[in-house]
């Protein structure tokens, strides 16, 4: 790799984590501004005399509204947020957007789909969609895997535990009998 | 103390056959979710909660129980065979823990770790229970505005104490607030801050919020930046504790004990605290000091026992005044209150045979815990062949699962969804998602006893200062926040106006580099906040 | 000067394809390449050498007194894909590989890792199979 290269990839990456830092404070800032806006419109019945449905609300708003521009005041000044450390993140690699992207696409339709087609069938897409997103090699066995294990967990929450899952009409009928 | 019959009986319907069954299942599941990657002990738990609810709260909290300590054994595993700690508690046991490993004495390492787990854990299960009466008789008489003040302190030591940025710690307990605020305010009846959804109305679910910011969130991480190529795995090779070991084992574990059980019965912040001061007080202590950094037993001794003592010790406030210390706390206090339990100064007289049941459960988790750990370290290893893609897939889908077992209905995935977003940007920058936990579930609580207070004292903010016990809690969690500020101020301001200018986008290497850890940096006053 | 190709994993039959290689680079005088590859998809591989073992392998070889190259590649592909890429890099005479037992199930899931060697690769290849357990 070429050192100039590299640093100018760095230098780009950490600004882009700057902006990404303000960006996160500006949210929170609004959160807590929405928070005490709306606090405001929450109705509040019968006798006034002690506090009610907002004050909890207002204090919470103003934490956050001071936490916020604080955060924002300190991103300024360069300090930075230590990113997470976990085993299987790489705290040198490059952001994956297309890996995120995938992954939560997968998870929203799976999420629209599971009253449609069951939840085998949508979590076995899902789990094919998020492991070929992570890397994983071919389609056949990640779908063949999630298929094996969503069809499993099924059959044991549902048949064992009575937890409510849509099986899909196929696996359904197929395990009526159980 | 009369708690001794009591116990008796507990342990008598804790040792049924099916008890002790889920026990077990507990123990392996929690040392499983411990070992592996990308899940722990508070999301487990979570996920369970409402595939549970089939189930009696007894047989349930016993399982929950069994991942509870299960989770440390696993993480202890791992940080000595692989140096790989899964929790910053565990990251004393792999300093030491590794190096013993790769110079050919990991037996001895997982021995002294898992003996060690299991003596602390059952000295402190056994203060617990002494201990757990006599907080229960002093905080009888606590009023909502000491309750309140309490919560005060839970909140600022959780999100000042964990992670390294207190700022981002109070962010995250900030949106944990808010996520707790959502729904219909159980005192007035009125709907706060639900958008018109009518499914918010009864609030973010707890299994929802947690799973998004656990699971969700640490595999839309990972997927960023996923981690290529395998880490070392030591064998478990060497003698099995000898003679010498014990002897240079057991004041560290009993050391260990006495700093982690306080700890973590204080309403101040979790394990990881007394490991680093037990890690700190053996290498002071040892005989053998020049092993400390190449493989000292001692350093695994005292801080792993101090681990899984302060573990205990968090049950301590949960149980008897339902003030959880840390996530997984939190997470079984949703738990207890899932089953229409509300620990607190009541639970012992209201609760009293559960309670006693899941004391002597934690016993029992233990003592199967230390004979099946260490057989099965290889075991617990080989589970760590499976390949990230299918690890993290498997976990999202068992986080489909146990979300929409809750209520059958899709909006909670998507909600979980939008939640595991904000769970990877907080990862991502920073901000801890343990206090975002907490304030989820200990938020209502707190707003209940500020209101009940101000409700007695007719809205006279006074009350809130009214006792010395709320005084002095109140003054000990602004000195815990406003400490760190001071501090700073006196160690020397760093930017000046011209760099806080020239600070925005365009931040040099250097000023970045300052706010990773770099010794260099150290004590120089152009230290970045990244410890204030 | 040729050079030797061999996949080696810490298992009887990456230890007989290795016997194998050594004796067939001194035979022909040629470079041996010693290819340990990991998918690196997992936090844990077993057969990816680090450390004590890596180490002692090095030794080993060595002592073996044949020129030896260790490489070590994890670029996420299988085990077919590096040691073609290393052939076809090394422009190697020969590629010794070990050859495990498979079930028909196992073949169907897991596919075969020499089959698929078999075919990507465009050298002579020397398939040993790891001696039969002695009594």
């Amino acid at each position: 790799m070429s050192t100039a290269v590299g640093r100018e990839q760095d230098q780009q990456q950490e600004q882009g984590r700057d902006v990404g830092e303000l960006v996160l404070a500006g949210l929170l800032l609004a959160l807590g501004v929405y928070l005490l806006v709306d606090a405001g419109s929450i109705a509040v019945p019968g006798s006034t005399n002690t506090i009610g449905p907002r004050f909890f609300p207002y204090l919470v708003g103003g934490l956050i509204v001071l936490t916020a521009g604080a955060l924002a005041v300190r991103v300024l000044r360069g300090d930075r947020g230590p990113a997470d450390e976990s085993e299987d993140v790489d705290p040198t690699a490059g952001t994956s957007w297309r890996a995120v992207g995938i992954v939560a696409a997968a998870f929203l339709l799976h999420a629209l789909l599971i009253n449609v087609i069951g939840w085998p069938l949508a979590v076995t897409l899902m789990f094919g969609a998020v492991s070929w997103a992570l890397g994983a090699p071919g389609l056949v066995r990640p779908v063949l895997i999630g298929g094996i294990t969503s069809v499993l967990a099924w059959i044991v929450f549902v048949k064992a535990l009575n937890v409510a899952l849509p099986g899909g009409t196929l696996l359904e009928a197929a395990t009526s009998w159980l | 103390m009369g708690s001794l019959p009591e116990l008796l009986d507990g342990f008598a319907s804790a040792i049924t056959p099916l008890n002790l069954l889920f026990a077990l299942l507990g123990v392996l599941l929690g040392t499983a979710v411990g070992v592996l990657p990308g899940i722990g002990p508070a999301m487990t738990v979570a996920l369970l909660l409402p595939v549970t609810y089939v189930l009696e709260p007894t047989s349930a909290l016993i399982m929950f129980a069994g991942i509870y300590y299960g989770g440390m054994y696993g993480g202890s595993t791992t940080s000595i065979l692989l140096n790989t700690p899964g929790e910053s508690s565990s990251i004393m046991t792999a300093l030491e823990g590794n190096k013993m490993a790769k110079a050919g004495r990991g037996a001895a390492a997982l021995g002294t770790a898992a003996i060690g787990s299991f003596v602390a854990g059952t000295i402190a299960t056994l203060l617990l229970a002494l201990v757990a009466p006599t907080v229960v008789e002093l905080a009888i008489g606590i009023t909502p505005a000491d309750y309140f003040a309490l919560a005060v302190i839970a909140f600022v030591a959780v999100a000042t104490v964990l992670g390294a940025s207190p700022l981002r710690g109070l962010a995250s307990l900030g949106v944990g607030l808010y996520l707790g605020l959502v729904g219909t305010d159980l005192i007035s009846g009125q709907e706060r801050f639900t958008l018109g959804v009518p499914q918010l109305a009864d609030g973010l679910d707890v299994v929802v919020v947690a799973v998004a910011l656990f699971a969700v969130g640490e595999a839309l991480y990972v997927a960023s930046r996923l981690r290529r190529g395998p880490v070392e795995v030591m064998a478990m090779q060497g003698r099995f504790m000898t003679g010498q070991d014990l002897r240079r084992s057991w004041a560290p574990w009993l050391r260990g004990t006495a700093l982690g059980f306080p700890f973590g019965a204080l309403p101040a912040g979790g394990a990881e605290i007394p490991t680093f001061l037990s890690y700190a007080a053996e290498r002071k202590l040892t005989k053998h000091p020049e092993e400390f950094g190449h493989g000292a037993i001692e350093g695994v001794a005292g801080p792993e026992a101090a681990n899984n003592a302060a573990a205990a010790g968090v049950l301590v406030p949960l149980l008897t005044l339902g003030l959880p210390t840390s996530a997984t706390a939190a997470i079984l206090l949703a738990a207890f209150q899932g089953y229409g339990i509300q620990p607190g100064p009541a639970l012992l007289t209201t609760e009293g045979p559960l309670v006693w049941t899941l004391i002597a459960s934690l016993f029992i988790g233990n003592t199967m815990l230390l004979v099946l750990n260490l057989p099965l370290a290889g075991v617990w290893v080989k589970l760590l062949r499976i390949p990230r893609p299918y690890l993290y897939a498997g976990i999202l889908m068992f986080a489909s699962l146990g979300c929409y077992a809750v209520n059958a209905d899709p909006l909670d995935l998507v909600i979980l969804l939008l939640l595991g977003v904000l769970g990877f940007f907080m990862r991502r920058y920073g901000w801890p998602v343990a206090p975002a936990v907490i304030g989820l579930i200990l938020g209502p609580v707190a707003e209940n006893n500020l209101r009940r207070a101000l409700a007695i004292s007719d809205g006279d903010l006074g009350v809130l200062v009214e006792t010395w016990f709320s005084r002095i809690v109140l003054l000990l969690a602004l000195v815990a926040l406003v400490g760190p500020i001071v501090l700073r101020v006196v160690r020397g301001q760093r930017p000046s106006p011209s760099e806080v200018g020239a600070g925005a986008p365009a931040t040099g290497r250097p000023q970045h580099r300052s706010g990773t850890d770099e010794p260099a940096e150290v004590g120089t006053p152009r230290r970045d906040g990244r410890d204030d | 000067m040729g050079t030797v190709v061999v996949g080696y994993v810490p298992t009887p039959r990456g230890r007989a394809a290795l016997d194998h290689a050594v004796l067939e680079s001194r035979r022909r005088d040629a470079l041996l390449v010693v290819v340990n590859t990991s998918r690196g998809d997992a936090l844990v591989d077993e057969e990816f050498l680090q450390g004590e073992a890596l180490r002692a392998l090095s030794q080993e070889l060595a002592a073996s007194g044949v020129a030896v190259e260790v490489r070590q590649p994890v670029h996420g592909r299988d085990v077919a894909e590096e040691l073609a890429a290393v052939v076809e890099e090394t422009d190697a005479e020969l590629l010794v590989i070990g050859l495990r037992k498979r079930s028909a199930v196992g073949k169907l899931l897991m596919g075969s890792a020499a089959q698929r060697i078999l075919l990507d690769v465009d050298c002579p290849i020397l398939a040993v199979k790891a001696p039969p357990r002695g009594p």
